[in-house]
């Protein structure tokens, strides 16, 4: 009976997120050698310099996505509470192990390969709110717990980023990967609503405020203030804090409809300081033009709802706000990178997911990958 | 109780089901959000940012357009170019340093402590020497050591160096016009420069495959002057050897035709080397050392037929006799006795002859250039009609010569000339012109009364061998009649066979003049400018010429140095031109 039950049920296995996630991978890696391999040169006398450690990084990702997805990512409810706090303990780190570079202290090295512990804390983010959710259960139709949750697991990871390594993006993009999650879990809409209004109302009067400011001609020396100017007339500051921005933006405006072609970026040449990381999307509208780039959001589009979807078809509610967290994670990137390349919004250092150059959010995001295909595979198919 | 948990857990699951779609839907939505974004800037915007990138990644680089060349009117070359070479060394490719010092040492002729100070200079290039001949330039080329840069370049090269110097002027640094024909003509010489637009990477350095625009360099037209080489090399080694024999501060020899204004000749001895034209010629050196050096050399460069003016002294009877003539106020056969001196105003004016003239006729008295004389011509032609015909002959306004920094005219206001400076200005002192614009009204008057403009431009032609330009200068016939040109002619002719220009006296060939003797001012230093103006054929002028010495050392009559120098010249150049002879 039991042979007979196991032959009857069919397991699923999303092939085509898998797929996707090779595709962009790949075409990232490339990108990197694109956007790296002049300046790799110059510095480093090897054109391959960035892309072979990022091809090792892939690899070692890859690996991770096997790993995590041979895994049963129940077992991610048990280690919720160790992972969580080994983040937190990783960020602590930095204090006495971080490096510091541009003013903020965001990676631990070890040996040649540095690791950012606020990567690490997204996804312990992930599991940890899941895992709370969970253990919660039906207390969870008071939204009070709901924001217990929340303060507890992202609002700690997100409050040691913040202060410890000054990196406000990253903790930003940890409340909002609880916040998705979240707000899946919880049965109601008003008061998600009401919370998007509020912010929405919030952002509206802070840049009507900006705005009518800086007519006036108040405007005073405040570094968070500063930023928010650069964004206004990013060319007025183009020597200085507006430098990235109006360089991505001639690269962006350079590449036209089809692009100048692949490796013909003119902008990577020096002009883009380290094109290969936050920036490395304008390089691709250089290069590859409108058309390559609403394919490569098409394409991210592609993955988030298939994620989106396993997330619904998940045999549980902890697989599904995993599953939810990941979707958050990889959406929110990609949304906030492109928008702050295109100075939509004002300049902080969000990584473009898979493309970007960087080892532990690669990895990371791999794993992350790994157990969404893990709880796809957990999904029956009832004929 | 197990049913109701079923239910409760359905219900959930629609609940995140339905979530999980507003999620998808809202990150579908911002990313359309900033797809569009991208729309904007890389379509409405595209325009803006891709010319501002472009000015970014482009440098320009000029390529010099190669000058134009002078030549003269035979087509013989005066003024050309040179390939030269620059030399370069570049610190981070040297492998070889001791090699490449001992032969920048051994070829440029530097010290070595030079040569190392540039080899071991840290910078991105170092310039050991400009100007370096093509031949050393291929030589250290030939050596092929890394880091060692020769760069070409042309420069403007007077095969002539001294040659018409002060006519032809020099160019800059930049090959730019400074003064004289080069400075004049310099739109026409300099051509049109060239461009690379190459692209640069963040640190400047030339892209090796980037495409690399290139605006080629359009050669300057070519131009063609009115001197003879051959003329003014002779007139030119006159006036040097008249230079040094009667020790004088100038020497300047002009030889124009007078019928259209073309200068075939012109020379200020000393005149300097082109090619060297910030070297002070020794005779500069000796003189005022505390002058300042830029001074000395505008002094050099000035072309004193031009840019100075004198007193033209009794050349300029030719002028009161023609008014005289011409407005009847004399014939020839008007006669007048010299005493030796005249009285004007209860000034006494002595004439250069002291026992007198004698009784003479009208052509005589130019002949004798007796001054007492001359004061009564002009006194019957009156201030009015004097200031007349000197504008006729254009002694009034700039000849309009082709060169800048034409010295004007120095001359009383009409209403203030009383008897005695009419007296003066009949025999040609108290006012100041350029010689060339005496020679300039010698040459109406003896051309039938035509005032041409001194020129020495002719034509451009550009690079296809076609006339790109040719100049035209104005001609205003009827300054004077023919009949009086033609006495005038007959009279000068005289001057020079009987009278006193008879040192320009050639035999067989049929030549006018009339010579001067200029004091300086002040009076009292005892210096003195010697002129002659000489012409012939006298029945078709086709030629005239004047000499002018400054400040001749011992013997200073006009007619005792200056003719000589104009019959010397009149030898060789007559023949030549195939002019003059009976």
């Amino acid at each position: 009976m039991d042979r007979g039950k196991k032959k009857a049920v069919k397991r699923y296995f999303d092939y085509s997120l898998l797929f996707v996630t090779i595709f962009i991978a790949g075409f990232g890696l490339i990108m990197i050698y694109s956007t790296s391999s002049y300046t790799a040169q110059m510095k480093y006398g090897s054109a391959e310099y960035y892309f072979k450690k990022q091809l090792i990084f892939m690899i070692l990702g890859f690996a991770a996505m096997y790993i995590t997805y041979r895994i049963d990512y129940h077992i991610w409810h048990r280690f919720a509470v160790p992972i969580f706090v080994a983040a937190l303990l990783l960020i602590l780190a930095l204090i006495p192990f971080g490096s510091e570079a541009n003013g903020a202290t965001r990676w631990i090295r070890f040996g040649g390969i540095g690791i950012q512990p606020a990567d690490v804390s997204k996804l312990a983010v992930i599991i940890m709110v899941s895992s709370a959710v969970c253990s919660f259960g039906v207390k969870l139709k008071k939204f009070r717990y709901v924001i217990l949750i929340c303060i507890m697991t992202a609002g700690v990871q997100a409050g040691l980023i913040y202060v410890i390594s000054n990196n406000m993006s990253s903790a930003l993009i940890v409340l909002a990967i609880a916040f998705v999650q979240t707000f899946v879990a919880y049965p109601g809409y008003k008061i998600y609503i009401f919370l998007c209004s509020l912010l929405a109302a919030g952002v509206a009067a802070i840049y009507a405020w900006i705005t009518s400011m800086l007519k006036s001609g108040k405007m005073t020396e405040n570094f968070r203030l500063n930023r928010l100017l650069v964004w206004l007339n990013p060319e007025n500051y183009a020597t200085g804090k507006g430098f990235q921005t109006v360089q991505a933006l001639y690269a962006i405006g350079s590449g036209g409809l089809f692009g100048k072609g692949l490796g013909k970026s003119l902008q990577k040449l020096g002009y883009i300081p380290e094109s290969q990381n936050d920036m490395i999307f304008s390089i691709i509208c250089e290069e590859l033009g409108l058309f390559g780039a609403i394919c490569v959001i098409m394409i991210f589009g592609l993955m988030l709802w298939r994620i989106a979807h396993v997330a619904q078809n998940a045999p549980d509610l902890f697989g599904t706000l995993l599953v939810a967290g990941v979707f958050a994670h990889i959406a929110v990137q990609v949304v906030l990178n492109i928008a702050v390349v295109t100075n939509f919004i004002p300049n902080t250092g969000v990584s473009l997911p898979f493309i970007s150059y960087g080892g532990s959010s690669e990895v990371i995001l791999l794993a992350e990958v790994g157990m969404v295909l893990n709880v796809s595979s957990k999904i029956r198919l009832e004929s | 109780m197990e049913v109701k948990q079923k239910q409760h857990e359905g219900m959930v699951k629609t609940c995140h089901r339905k979530k999980m779609f507003v999620s998808i839907l809202c990150v579908l939505l911002a990313l359309i959000f900033v797809s569009g974004r991208l729309v904007y800037v890389m379509v409405l915007r595209s325009s803006y940012y891709l010319e501002k990138a472009e000015k970014l990644h482009e440098r320009e680089r000029d390529i010099k357009a190669l000058r134009g060349q002078i030549y003269d009117r035979n087509g013989v070359v005066v003024a050309s170019n040179k390939t030269v070479c620059t030399v370069s060394v570049i610190h981070s490719q040297i492998t070889q340093p001791e090699e490449v010092i001992a032969m920048l040492v051994s070829e440029l002729g530097i010290t070595e402590e030079t040569a190392r100070k540039r080899v071991e200079k840290v910078s991105s290039i170092e310039r050991v020497k400009t100007n370096v001949d093509k031949e050393t330039g291929d030589r250290i080329r030939a050596y092929n050591y890394a880091g060692v840069k020769v760069d070409e370049d042309y420069k403007r090269f007077y095969p002539y160096s001294t040659l018409a110097s002060k006519v032809l002027g020099f160019t800059g640094s930049d090959n730019q016009g400074i003064v004289g024909l080069e400075a004049k003509y310099d739109s026409y010489l300099a051509g049109t420069p060239g461009q690379i637009l190459t692209l640069t990477d963040a640190w400047g350095v030339e892209l090796k495959n980037g495409s690399e625009e290139r605006d080629e360099p359009e050669k300057g037209n070519d131009l063609y002057i009115s001197i003879d080489y051959n003329i003014q090399s002779y007139a030119q080694q006159l006036a040097e050897k008249t230079l040094t024999q009667k020790g004088a501060k100038s020497v300047s020899i002009i030889v124009m035709n007078p019928q259209n204004g073309e200068i075939l000749a012109m020379t200020n001895a000393p005149e300097y080397d082109l090619n060297n034209p910030y070297e002070l010629t020794d005779n500069l050196l000796e003189s005022q050392l505390e002058t300042s050096k830029m001074d000395l050399l505008n002094n050099m460069w000035r072309n004193f037929c031009i840019n100075d003016t004198y007193e033209p002294g009794s050349i300029f009877k030719m002028v009161t006799a023609t008014a005289a003539l011409e407005t009847g106020v004399v014939t020839l056969n008007d006669q007048y006795t010299c005493g030796g001196s005249t009285t004007v105003a209860d000034r006494r004016i002595r004439c250069h002859k002291t026992t007198g003239h004698g009784t003479q006729t009208f052509t005589q008295t130019v002949m004798n250039s007796c001054n007492p004389a001359f004061i009564e011509w002009g006194r019957r032609v009156g201030t009015e009609r004097f200031f007349e015909y000197m504008g006729k002959l254009g002694l009034l306004d700039k000849t309009g010569v082709d060169i800048a920094g034409e010295a004007t005219t120095i001359i009383h206001k009409q209403e203030n000339v009383g008897e005695v400076e009419l007296a003066t200005m009949s025999f040609g002192q108290s006012f100041q012109i350029t010689p060339l614009q005496m020679l300039r009204a010698a040459s109406a008057i003896v051309n039938g009364g035509n005032l041409v403009t001194p020129h020495f431009a002719v034509k451009t032609v550009d690079g296809t061998g076609s006339t790109a330009m040719e100049f035209n200068y104005e001609i205003q016939s009827g300054a004077i009649e023919e009949k009086t040109s033609e006495m005038m002619r007959d009279i000068l002719r005289q001057v020079v066979e009987e009278g006193g220009g008879n040192k320009a006296y050639i035999e067989g060939f049929s030549i006018g003049g009339k010579t001067a003797t200029s004091q300086k001012l002040p009076r009292s230093a005892g210096k003195y400018i010697s002129s002659f103006i000489g012409f012939s054929s006298v029945d078709n002028p086709q030629v005239i010429a004047m000499c002018i010495i400054d400040e001749p050392q011992g013997v200073y009559y006009g007619g005792t140095i200056a003719a000589p120098v104009i019959k010397e010249l009149f030898e060789n150049i007559l023949p030549y031109l195939e002019i003059g002879s009976n």
